[in-house]
C-alpha cells in the first residue's frame, strides 16, 4: 500500500484509516445505531467511519449497482428475485430517482 | 456497487430499524376462529403441508410478533405470487400472531424495533448470532423471533436461495459464511431464540384480558415534552376496540386522538388515531395483569416523531404516574402537579420539599405548590399520595452541572423532493444531569435530571464535511430541537452532484441562570432507504 498514492475520496478515507491495531479497538467500540438509523459498517447508510464521506456520492450515480445484483437487499430492492420490475422503464437512476418506489407492500 | 472494498476493516456488527406498523387491521380472536384457520388451510397449504391440529409445514415451526407475520405473508405475495386480500391478509396475520405469537416476556428487551425507536444504539445479546445476521439486520429483527434450529438453518438456506451474495458481501466474505450460518450460528439462534418457551407455554394458557374501560394515561413527546391524559377504549369485536384519548402537554397544548384498535396474541395493541390532524399508529403491549399498557406512538410516514406511553388502568392499584417538572432547583419555590391515580391522601415529596399549599386536586391530579429548602440534598425523590407512591419521580438539583444529547447517536435521511420517500428527521433532545453530591461528573451518584430548553446549533464535523460544506446542504434545526434534512436526489450545485447528506456537529447550549453548558453529538444525514419494512 506503500506505493498507491489515494486519488479520490474514498481512497484518502482510507489511507486516513487507523492502523490494524486501532481499527480492532474501533471495532469493539462500535455497536449498531437502529431505528431511522439503520446502519451496518460499511453499509447503505454509513461508511466503515460511521460517516458518509467514503459512500458512494451521489448515491444514485452507484444504485443500480445495489439492487441487480442484490447486494443491499435489506435497504434496497433485489432486482434478482424479489422486486424485478423495481427499476423498470427509469434507466437512469440520477434522472428518473423520483420515480423509483419504496418497495414493501402495505 | 455500494459495497465497501476495504480489507483493513473487519466488517463488523451494526444494523437496526424500527418497524412499519402497516396497518395490522384484522378479524378474530385470540383463540384462532376456524374461519382464519380455513383460510391458512386455502391460502397457504397449496406449499405449506397441513400437519392437522393448526400446524403446517414451516408455518408452525416458528413464533413472530405481529409485524413479523405481516411480513412474512407479504412476502409470499411479492414473492411468491399468493393472492390475498388486505382482509385475507390481515385475517391470517391475527391468526398467526395469535397461535405462533410472542409473550410480553420474550419482546420486552426488543421492542425498540417494533416501536420504531429512532436512532437505537443496539449492543448483540449472542456475538455468533450478531456477526451472522445483524451485519445486514438489526439484531432485534432476529430477536423478536423464536424458531426451532431446524427452522433457523432453514432460514440459512433461505439467505442463500434468495440473496446468493450474502456469501460474498462485504459483512459476509471474511469467512465462511454458509458453513457459519448453517452450523453455529444455527445451533446458536436455537438456543437463545428456540421455539419452545416456559414464558409462552404459560402465556398462551392465558385467558385474553378485555381492554375495555377507561385508563389514566402519561408520557413524554420529544420536542414537545411531557402530557398526561386519558383514554376510553371500548370493546367493538373480538380483540377488537375503539379509543379516545385526550392528551395535555405541560407547555398547554392539548390533542385529541380517537381511532380503532387491534390486540394480537393477547397483549399486543396496534392502533391506528387521528391525533393534532394526523395518522399516528400505536405500538403498546399489555403488561401481565392486564392493568399496565406501555409502548409508543408516531406518526405515519413519520416514524420518527411521536411519543412514549404509560396507562393504567383506572381503578387498579393507586399510583403516581409522573411529577411535573420533574426537577425542582434547591431554594425555589415551584408549580407542581402529580398525575397518577388513587391520589387520595397525604403528600409527601421527599426530604427538603415542603407543600406551601394545594392548588387543586383530584384522584387523577393533584396540583400544588411547593417550597424546596435551600440546603435540601441533591437526589430524587418518591413521590406519595396517600398508598400511592412514584419512585424516583421527582428530582432535586442546585444546578445543571452537564448536558447529553440523545439520542446519542442521531441518524437523518434526506428524502421528498418528489420522490417516494419522505424525509426522515431527527428529533434531539438536551438532557440535563447533575454531578450529584460529590460533585464528580462521570460518577455512580450523577443524576439524570430531565430534559430542558437549549438554543440548536450546527456545524460540520470534521475536515471532510468542512471541504464538502455539509453544513450549507444537510439541513437545518428548528427551536425544539428537530432537524430537518434537505431534499433527495443529486444536488448539481455539490462537488460531484453529492447528495444532500453530512457530518455533521450539533450544539445544544443551555441557560442555567447566569451559566452555560453545553454539550454536542454528530448528527449524521444520509441517504434514503428504498425498502422499508415494518420490521428493519
Amino acid at each position: 500500500m506503500n506505493r498507491l498514492k489515494p486519488l479520490n475520496r474514498k481512497a484518502h478515507q482510507i489511507d486516513a484509516a487507523p492502523t490494524e491495531d486501532d481499527v480492532e479497538k474501533v471495532v469493539a467500540m462500535s455497536a449498531a445505531v437502529a431505528g431511522c438509523a439503520t446502519t451496518f459498517d460499511p453499509g447503505w447508510e454509513l461508511d466503515p467511519f460511521l460517516g458518509v464521506a467514503g459512500l458512494c456520492q451521489p448515491m444514485e450515480a452507484d444504485l443500480y449497482g445495489c439492487s441487480d445484483p442484490c447486494w443491499w437487499p435489506a435497504q434496497v430492492p433485489d432486482t434478482l428475485h424479489n422486486y424485478q420490475d423495481w427499476s423498470t422503464g427509469n434507466d437512469d437512476a440520477a434522472r428518473d430517482w423520483k420515480a423509483l418506489q419504496s418497495v414493501f407492500p402495505k | 456497487m455500494r459495497r465497501t472494498d476495504h480489507h483493513r476493516t473487519s466488517p463488523r456488527a451494526l444494523a437496526l430499524a424500527a418497524g412499519l406498523v402497516t396497518q395490522l387491521a384484522a378479524a378474530g380472536a385470540y383463540a384462532a376462529p376456524p374461519a382464519a384457520e380455513a383460510l391458512v388451510n386455502t391460502k397457504c397449504a397449496a406449499c405449506h403441508t397441513a400437519k392437522g391440529d393448526g400446524k403446517w409445514d414451516r408455518i408452525s415451526d416458528s413464533r413472530r410478533t405481529p409485524e413479523g407475520w405481516d411480513m412474512t405473508v407479504a412476502r409470499m405475495g411479492f414473492a411468491h405470487g399468493v393472492k390475498l386480500s388486505h382482509e385475507e391478509r390481515s385475517a391470517i396475520v391475527k391468526y398467526l400472531s395469535d397461535a405462533y405469537g410472542l409473550s410480553p416476556d420474550e419482546t420486552v428487551a426488543h421492542r425498540y424495533i417494533i416501536e420504531r425507536q429512532p436512532s437505537v444504539v443496539e449492543h448483540h445479546d449472542n456475538k455468533v448470532i450478531g456477526d451472522t445476521c445483524a451485519r445486514c439486520h438489526s439484531y432485534a429483527r432476529v430477536a423478536v423471533q423464536r424458531r426451532t434450529e431446524d427452522d433457523w438453518r432453514k432460514l440459512a438456506h433461505f439467505h442463500v436461495g434468495q440473496f446468493p451474495t450474502v456469501e460474498i458481501q462485504a459483512g459476509g466474505r471474511d469467512r465462511n459464511w454458509f458453513e457459519l450460518a448453517t452450523g453455529d450460528a444455527a445451533v446458536a439462534l436455537g438456543k437463545v431464540y428456540g421455539y419452545d418457551s416456559a414464558s409462552w407455554a404459560k402465556w398462551k394458557a392465558q385467558k385474553p384480558v378485555d381492554m375495555s374501560g377507561t385508563w389514566r394515561l402519561v408520557g413524554h413527546k420529544p420536542g414537545t415534552g411531557a402530557y398526561e391524559g386519558s383514554a376510553t377504549i371500548q370493546r367493538t369485536g373480538d380483540d377488537r376496540y375503539s379509543v379516545a384519548m385526550e392528551l395535555r402537554y405541560e407547555n398547554g397544548a392539548t390533542e385529541s386522538a380517537t381511532g380503532s384498535s387491534i390486540v394480537y396474541t393477547g397483549h399486543e395493541w396496534r392502533a391506528t388515531v387521528q391525533q393534532g390532524g394526523r395518522n399516528v399508529h400505536q405500538v403498546f403491549s399489555l403488561q401481565p395483569g392486564g392493568a399496565v399498557l406501555t409502548g409508543r406512538w408516531f406518526e405515519e410516514d413519520n416514524d420518527a416523531v411521536g411519543g412514549d406511553l404509560k396507562a393504567v388502568r383506572a381503578g387498579s392499584a393507586a399510583t403516581v404516574l409522573s411529577v411535573q417538572p420533574a426537577m425542582l432547583r434547591s431554594g425555589s419555590r415551584a408549580s407542581v402537579t402529580i398525575n397518577g391515580t388513587g391520589l387520595d391522601g397525604d403528600v409527601d415529596l421527599g426530604p427538603g420539599v415542603k407543600v406551601r399549599r394545594v392548588v387543586a386536586r383530584s384522584a387523577d391530579r393533584v396540583t400544588l405548590e411547593v417550597d424546596v429548602a435551600a440546603g435540601a440534598a441533591i437526589g430524587a425523590r418518591t413521590v406519595s399520595v396517600g398508598k400511592a407512591q412514584g419512585a424516583d419521580a421527582l428530582k432535586v438539583f442546585k444546578r445543571i452541572d452537564y448536558v447529553k444529547i440523545t439520542p446519542d447517536h442521531p441518524m437523518a435521511r434526506v428524502g421528498g423532493a418528489g420522490g417516494s420517500t419522505p424525509k426522515v428527521p431527527a428529533q434531539l433532545e438536551a438532557i440535563a444531569y447533575s454531578a450529584g453530591a460529590d460533585g464528580k461528573t462521570g460518577t455512580a451518584d450523577d443524576l439524570r435530571l430531565g430534559v430542558v430548553d437549549a438554543s440548536w446549533s450546527l456545524a460540520n464535523l470534521n475536515k471532510a464535511a468542512e471541504e464538502m460544506r455539509d453544513v450549507e446542504y444537510a439541513g437545518r434545526i428548528e427551536k425544539n430541537g428537530l432537524f430537518v434534512t434537505n431534499d433527495a436526489g443529486p444536488n448539481p450545485d455539490r462537488k460531484y452532484g453529492a447528495n444532500n447528506v453530512g457530518e455533521l456537529r450539533v450544539t445544544a447550549t443551555v441557560k442555567d441562570g447566569g451559566r452555560t453548558v453545553k454539550a454536542t453529538a454528530p448528527l449524521i444525514v444520509t441517504v434514503q432507504r428504498w425498502n422499508d419494512p415494518p420490521i428493519r
